[in-house]
C-alpha cells in the first residue's frame, strides 16, 4: 500500500473546506470603524450582520433565527451570518471572537449564560461594534440595547387569568416548572404566584419540574394525576410541558376534567399557538423571539443613524381559542 | 516526535523503517501533513479586508489556539488512555467537575489559589486512579467504567454547585477569587500569546518528553500492542494502566481550571461532548483506537487542525449543520487513512 495517506487527507479537506466555501465575505469598505457613531454609514452603504445563537436545537431559538432572517430580508443593506454555540459557552466566546475577526457592521447576541460571555461582548463592543442582545442579558452595560420579554410579567398574566377567567370560583392548580436553577423558570413561578393572589381560592396544590421538556411534563403528570383526584388547571412554564402534561391526562382520560396553560406560542406547527387552536391548551402567552424588533433596532442604529433605548422590554399577549388561528397567520403567513 | 511513534508491542522490529520511502514518511506524519494543508485552504479561503488575510492576523491566530486549548490539554491525556487500547468518557464531566470546584472553593469558600488548584488537580487524578483501578483490577472494560465516571462526575459537579454556575469575581475581598487566578486567563508575550495556550503547550512537550525519557512510555506502548505479552514480559500492567487514568483525569481537571478561569465562571454543565472532540483530535492524530501505536505530537496537530477547521469554516460563515457534518467527513477520512497505513 503506497498511496500517500497525507495526500489522501490533503485532498479530502480541501475538497471538503471548497465545497463548503460556497460564501466569503469579502467586502470593499473602507475603515474598519472606531467607535459606535461610525457604524453608520447611511442608506447606501452595505452591512453584515452577525448573529450569535446560544442553542438553535431549541424551537424558540430556531424561530429567533428565523424572524430575524425574515426581517432582514426586508433591508435590502444587510447581509445576516449565523452562529450556533450549541449550548457550549466556550464555543459562543469563539462564535464571537470569529465575528470581531470578520469586523462585522453590528453582532445579535443571545447569550447561552450571561458570565461567561460578558467579556466577549465587552471586547465587540469595545472594538465599535454595535450590540444587541437578546432574550437574556449580559453583566454590566457594554452593549448597545437589550431586548428581550418579562417573564415575571408572563407568569403574572397567566395567573391572573386562570384566577379571574378559568377559575373565578377557586380550584386546584398544578405547576409544571422549568429546569431547576434556570432564570426564567424561577420568574414563571414567581410571577404566576403573585397574580393568581388576586382569588384566594385558587390554590397550587402540587409542583414538579419538568426540565422544559415535553416528556419530562408527560411523566411528571403521571405521577401528578395520582396523587391529585382533583385538579382543575395545569399550569406548565412552557408548551411542550404543557402538550406532555395534555397526553398524560389523556392517557387516563382526564383531559376533559382540566384546563392546561402554557406559554411561549411559537407560531410553528409544533407549537403553543397551533395547540390552542386544536384544543389541547386552552390558552397560552407568548413569549417575544424578538427577532423582527432587533432587526429594527439594527435598521435604526445603521441605516437612519439613530439611537436606540437601552432596555426594550416586549409585552406579552394572550393566545385563546378566539384569536389563535388569527394569530398563527399573521406570524407565519407560509405554514 | 519520531521516536514515540509507533513503538512495536514488546521487541522493536525495524519494519516501519525498512518500509521506507516518501509514503511510509507521509503516513507517519499524517496529522502534520493534514494539518499543514488545512492550515494552507485556511489562508487560501480566508475572508479578505483591504488586502489582509483575515486567518492569519495575530489575534484571529491567538483564537484559534486558544479555542483548542482546552480540549488539546485532554487530549493528550486522552491519548495516553488511547494508547494502552482504552478509552476514557469522563473527561468532559470531570472537565465540569474541575470548573465547578475551581469556582467554589475560591468564590464560595474564599480558598487562596494554590490549594484551590491543587485540591482541584488532586480530585481529577484520584478521579481517574479509581477509574484505572476499576478497569485494571476488577476488569471492567475502560468504556463502561469511565460511562460511569461520567454520571458519577456530572453528578458530583451539580450537587457541589447546587446545579448552578458559581460566577467568579476577581478581588482581595469575601467571596471573591484571587486575582492571580485571574491571570490564568490573560495573555503574555506583548499580550499575543494566550496563558491557556501556554499551558497546553507545556502539557505536550511534556508529554512528549516524558514518553521520550521514561521508561513508563516503553511499557504504555507494550501494554497497549499486547497486554498478555506484556505481563509475561514483567510489565507492571495493572499499575501502568492506573496511573495513565491517572494522568487523563489530571489533565481533564487541569482543563476544567482553564475552562473555569477563561469563562469566568464554573457550571455543572461545562465540557458536554468533550469527549468525543477530543477523541478525535487523538484520532485525527493518527492514534489507533486499537491501542500500541500513536503519539502525542500526532494528537497535537489533530486538535490544532480540528481548531483551524472550525476557525476557517466560521469565518466563511458556513451553515453550522454543514459543518458539523464537514466535521464528521474529516474524521471517518483520518480513520479510512490509519486502514491504509502499512502495518507494522
Amino acid at each position: 500500500m503506497k498511496i500517500p495517506k497525507s495526500t489522501l487527507a490533503v485532498a479530502a479537506v480541501t475538497a471538503l473546506a471548497l465545497a463548503g466555501c460556497g460564501t466569503t465575505s469579502e467586502r470593499t469598505s473602507d475603515e474598519p470603524q472606531a467607535q459606535s457613531s461610525k457604524a453608520c454609514k447611511g442608506a447606501d452603504g452595505k452591512y453584515v450582520i452577525g448573529m450569535s445563537q446560544a442553542n438553535v436545537a431549541e424551537p424558540y431559538r430556531q424561530r429567533m433565527d428565523d424572524d430575524i432572517k425574515a426581517a432582514a430580508a426586508e433591508v435590502p443593506q444587510f447581509e445576516v451570518k449565523f452562529a450556533d454555540a450549541a449550548q457550549d459557552n466556550a464555543k459562543q466566546v469563539a462564535d464571537v471572537e470569529n465575528y470581531i475577526t470578520q469586523q462585522i457592521d453590528l453582532l445579535i447576541i443571545s447569550p447561552n449564560e450571561a458570565k461567561p460571555l460578558t467579556a466577549v461582548v465587552k471586547k465587540a463592543y469595545d472594538k465599535g461594534i454595535p450590540v444587541l442582545v437578546l432574550d437574556r442579558k449580559v453583566e454590566g452595560d457594554a452593549y448597545t440595547g437589550f431586548i428581550g420579554g418579562d417573564n415575571v410579567q408572563i407568569g403574572t398574566e397567566a395567573g391572573k387569568y386562570v384566577a379571574e377567567k378559568v377559575l373565578p370560583n377557586g380550584g386546584n392548580v398544578v405547576e409544571i416548572k422549568g429546569l431547576a436553577g434556570a432564570t426564567p423558570q424561577a420568574e414563571r413561578n414567581q410571577g404566576f404566584a403573585a397574580g393568581i393572589k388576586a382569588n384566594p381560592k385558587v390554590k397550587v396544590v402540587a409542583t414538579a419540574s419538568g426540565d422544559w421538556l415535553r416528556e419530562k411534563g408527560q411523566a411528571q403528570m403521571d405521577a401528578l394525576l395520582k396523587a391529585n383526584p382533583k385538579i382543575d388547571v395545569v399550569y406548565a412554564h412552557n408548551d411542550p410541558m404543557a402538550e406532555g402534561a395534555y397526553l398524560a391526562a389523556k392517557a387516563v382520560g382526564r383531559e376533559k376534567e382540566m384546563k392546561f396553560i402554557g406559554i411561549d406560542a411559537l407560531p410553528i406547527p409544533s407549537g403553543g399557538i397551533k395547540a390552542v387552536e386544536q384544543g389541547r391548551l386552552t390558552a397560552t402567552f407568548t413569549y417575544p423571539t424578538n427577532g423582527k424588533e432587533a432587526i429594527a433596532a439594527a435598521k435604526k442604529i445603521l441605516v437612519d443613524c439613530g439611537t436606540i433605548e437601552k432596555s426594550q422590554i416586549l409585552p406579552t399577549r394572550l393566545i385563546d381559542k378566539a384569536n389563535a388561528a388569527q394569530i398563527y397567520a399573521q406570524e407565519n403567513p407560509t405554514g | 516526535m519520531t521516536d514515540v511513534q509507533d513503538k512495536p508491542a514488546v521487541a522493536p522490529t525495524p519494519v516501519e523503517k525498512a518500509s521506507g520511502g516518501v509514503a511510509a514518511t507521509l503516513f507517519r506524519f499524517q496529522s502534520v501533513f493534514g494539518l499543514l494543508a488545512v492550515f494552507v485552504a485556511a489562508i487560501i479561503f480566508s475572508p479578505r479586508r483591504d488586502g489582509e488575510i483575515l486567518f492569519l492576523s495575530a489575534d484571529n491566530l491567538a483564537n484559534v489556539v486558544r479555542a483548542v486549548s482546552e480540549i488539546g490539554i485532554i487530549a493528550v491525556g486522552m491519548t495516553f488512555v488511547i494508547l494502552i487500547g482504552g478509552i476514557d468518557l469522563s473527561v468532559g464531566a470531570v472537565l465540569g467537575l474541575a470548573a465547578v470546584g475551581s469556582a467554589v472553593l475560591m468564590v464560595e469558600s474564599d480558598w487562596g489559589f494554590l490549594p484551590s488548584i491543587v485540591v482541584v488537580l488532586a480530585i481529577g487524578l484520584v478521579f481517574g486512579a479509581l477509574q484505572g483501578m476499576a478497569t485494571a483490577m476488577i476488569g471492567i472494560q475502560s468504556f463502561i467504567v469511565t460511562l460511569a465516571g461520567l454520571q458519577i462526575a456530572r453528578g458530583l459537579a451539580r450537587i457541589w454547585s447546587d446545579g448552578q454556575g458559581v460566577a467568579i469575581a476577581y478581588g482581595d475581598g469575601p467571596n471573591e477569587a484571587p486575582s492571580t487566578f485571574a491571570l490564568l486567563g490573560e495573555r503574555t508575550f506583548g499580550g499575543l500569546v494566550p496563558i491557556p495556550v501556554l499551558i497546553f503547550a507545556v502539557v505536550a512537550i511534556a508529554a512528549v518528553v516524558f514518553l521520550r525519557i521514561s521508561a513508563f512510555s516503553r511499557h504504555l506502548y507494550a501494554v497497549g500492542g499486547n497486554e498478555k505479552a506484556a505481563r509475561l514480559s514483567g510489565v507492571p500492567v495493572i499499575r501502568v494502566k492506573i496511573a495513565v487514568f491517572a494522568i487523563c483525569g489530571l489533565l481533564a481537571a487541569l482543563a476544567g481550571v482553564v475552562h473555569a478561569v477563561q469563562l469566568n465562571q464554573g457550571s455543572p454543565n461545562d465540557g458536554i461532548g468533550y469527549e468525543l472532540d477530543a477523541i478525535a483530535a487523538v484520532v485525527i492524530g493518527g492514534t489507533s483506537l486499537a491501542g500500541g501505536r500513536g503519539s502525542v505530537a500526532g494528537t497535537v496537530a489533530g486538535a490544532l487542525l480540528l481548531g483551524v477547521l472550525n476557525n476557517v469554516l466560521a469565518l466563511n460563515n458556513i451553515d453550522s449543520n454543514i459543518q458539523l457534518l464537514i466535521k464528521g467527513l474529516v474524521i471517518v477520512a483520518a480513520a479510512a487513512l490509519q486502514r491504509l497505513r502499512p502495518a507494522s
